[in-house]
């Protein structure tokens, strides 16, 4: 297995560093998931503090994408690290960002969020984004699992539900236009969903990212922009090889 | 068997000598002789090599002499290892057999908190998935920033609750057990039932005492209309005036139980406001003399004018709450100290009187709710019985801790004490107050 290379090294000093820029941006993607989840109780549940102080922690995720950064730029230049390690340093630089940008939309939902409280809630309670924020919740847990884990079969499973957070996405849409041609009063409240949903759906979008940076980590194969059927059978025969 | 062994060799050696001296040349009988017996060693030795490979799968070779003993203590010893190997690994299974049934989830971690082994319980708890898990990182996977913190932490005596992240629904307490050569267990409990009892529990007590208070402000306004109303026979004014008082208390008690459920209702750190303790002090103090039937000596040293960095309602309910109580507690010809300073440890608030103290037993229970030293005394005195409650949940959200020292008789000390991250610096005020 090609996950075995991390632990194998002439360098055990190396293998340190590698294993702790790994874990590092895991904590990172812990924080980030945990503003996701605050930021969506927030909504759900009114709370304009919480809301407030999702807003005001994300500077928190940027410090941690800057040292992280710094880590791997050290590590390139001290270690020159080749093949599967320097595929490891690589995703790891492209996956922070992704992390960052997440991080920046949950800041987002939470400045709207404490900016929804005050005003009068929908007798749904929000249970469509809620639903959505859920979905997309997990889209990023299970992309960061697949991270930890290096595992390319759950991170194609979890860049394909991508298109499930889309759909759902544009049923909410959709509704929203319908509020708002019933009661203009709520024009200015669905606006404001519109931006969360939006915000929803882009953090999807990040975490099929991280994703497709997993299967290039463990595969050597970037797969942007390429049908996901064409890399289920890319990965599918790269697994019967061995 | 060994002198019989060496009797056969010399047996041998001699028929081969007697048959040389009568036959031919002694020498080369001799050698024969000695090729003979060496070839029947060998061949013993082959048979021996043979069944020790093939153990499993032969009878021993029937040899007598010393081979057959040799062979009897290999086939003794190696009995007596299959036996042992049964019965660890029976204990083994045994063991893994009763962790696999453990209700809570138990999983082991190496010195670097790699995971080396998990069961079943806590696979399902927190998603974990054998065998790809095992030497994995376990804050690679267990990824909350609370988890990290305790896991990096040196404090381990107390759970942590976190919500995992795979079913928000749920609540799970972790906690961490060192043990020999750096590595640890950690236990995985869930504890939903439970946090959502206690979340009953205080959403109980905030509406029952919110539901009270209505029917309460009915019947206090209507006993007020009657202590003043002169057509009343003057024999009822007695029984109208305890009525007032008592209904005064009721609405003291639910003031409390609202306030101690709005405290622990907003879990967390209290908010950072700056609060000047000084004035506030002194305007406590001021209200404290103005009252009737107070103690004779009334006392503020202020030996900082540092203030706090915290929620200005909890502080001041908190100190109120001391103040008052060393105020009942203290004969009319006692002293109450008030103290406020700091040092290195950070800002500490001190009532010290010299009332009738509190028995040592009594001190570890004083801040459960409604606890009472003995049944009569503070009853009588009117308080609700939360006082030290609502203290102690301010301090905590303050990051402080309340310190009871007593002497039967002498009097009482209770102090708060704050972390010095909440102490709100007099050069920051200056800044402020222009």
């Amino acid at each position: 297995m090609e996950t075995a290379d991390l632990t194998h090294h002439i360098s055990r000093r190396f293998n340190e560093d590698l294993e702790k820029v790994r874990n590092q941006v895991l904590q990172m993607g812990g924080f980030v998931e945990e503003q996701l989840h605050k930021a969506i109780t927030s909504l759900v549940e009114g709370d304009s503090r919480l809301g407030e102080s999702v807003a005001t922690d994300d500077y928190k995720v940027n410090g941690m994408e800057v040292s992280i950064d710094e880590e791997c730029s050290r590590i390139l230049a001290l270690r020159a690290p080749a093949a599967g390690d320097l595929r490891v340093i690589v995703a790891i630089i492209k996956t922070i960002t992704d992390l960052e940008r997440i991080g920046d939309e949950g800041e987002k939902i939470g400045y709207i969020a404490s900016r929804l409280a005050t005003m009068e809630r929908p007798a749904d309670k929000y249970r469509e984004v809620k639903h959505l924020g859920r979905q997309v919740a997990q889209m990023v847990h299970d992309a960061l699992d697949a991270f930890a884990r290096m595992d390319s079969q759950a991170a194609l499973k979890t860049a394909r539900e991508d298109r499930m957070v889309d759909e759902e996405y544009e049923a909410i849409q959709r509704q929203c236009m319908t509020f708002m041609m019933e009661d203009p009063r709520t024009i200015r409240r669905a606006l404001e969903i519109m931006w969360i949903v939006r915000s929803l759906e882009r953090i999807g979008d990040h975490a099929k990212n991280i994703c497709e940076y997993v299967i290039y980590m463990v595969h050597g194969k970037d797969i942007r922009h390429t049908s996901l059927e064409d890399v289920a059978k890319q990965i599918d025969s790269a697994h019967a090889k061995r | 068997m060994w002198t019989f062994a060496l009797a056969r060799l010399a047996g041998i050696l001699l028929a081969g000598l007697v048959l040389g001296f009568f036959v031919g040349p002694v020498w080369l009988w001799l050698l024969g002789a000695a090729c003979v017996y060496l070839g029947w060693q060998l061949l013993n030795l082959y048979r021996l090599d043979r069944w020790l490979r093939l153990r499993s799968r032969m009878d021993p070779p029937a040899i007598g002499g010393v081979w057959g003993d040799v062979i009897a203590q290999v086939v003794r010893l190696h009995r007596r290892k299959r036996f042992h190997k049964q019965r660890l690994v029976q204990l083994f299974r045994e063991i893994r057999r009763s962790t696999a049934a453990l209700p809570d989830g138990v999983i082991i971690l190496s010195p670097q908190h790699e995971i080396v082994w998990f069961n079943r319980q806590s696979a399902r708890l927190l998603g974990l998935k054998r065998p790809v898990d095992i030497g994995l990182r376990i804050d690679n996977l267990i990824r909350s920033p609370e988890f990290i913190h305790y896991l990096h932490g040196e404090e381990f005596a107390m759970p942590l609750v976190i919500r995992p992240p795979v079913r928000m629904e749920t609540f799970l307490a972790l906690q961490l057990v060192p043990y020999g050569g750096g590595q640890s267990l950690l236990l995985v409990r869930d504890v939903t039932r439970q946090m959502r009892l206690e979340a009953m529990r205080k959403d109980f007590v905030a509406n029952a005492s919110h539901e009270l208070r209505t029917p309460l402000t009915v019947i206090a306004g209507y006993l007020d209309t009657l202590a003043d109303d002169p057509s009343i026979d003057p024999a009822w004014a007695g029984p109208i005036r305890d009525m007032r008082s008592q209904a005064q208390r009721m609405n003291a008690i639910i003031a409390d139980l609202l306030e101690l459920s709005r405290l622990e209702a907003s879990d967390g750190e209290a908010a950072q406001e700056p609060i000047d303790v000084p004035r506030m002090l002194e305007r406590l103090c001021r209200d404290a003399l103005a009252q009737s039937g107070r103690p004779r000596q009334v006392l503020l040293e202020l030996e900082s004018d540092c203030g706090l960095q915290g929620a200005h309602h909890e502080i001041e309910s908190a100190f109120t709450n001391l103040l008052v109580n060393g105020l009942k507690y203290t004969p009319s010809d006692g002293t109450v100290r008030m103290r406020w300073w700091l040092d290195a440890e950070g800002a500490h608030f001190a009532v010290i009187d010299s009332g009738i103290g509190i028995p040592a037993e009594h001190i570890p229970r004083l801040t459960e709710r409604f606890y009472r030293v003995d049944a009569g005394r503070s009853r009588g005195a009117g308080g609700s019985g939360l006082g030290l409650a609502i203290v102690k949940h301010a301090l905590q959200r303050h990051g402080g801790w309340l310190d009871v020292r007593s002497e039967e008789g002498r009097g009482s000390t209770f102090t708060c004490h704050f972390p010095p991250e909440r102490v709100w610096k007099p050069a920051l005020r200056s800044v402020a107050s222009a």
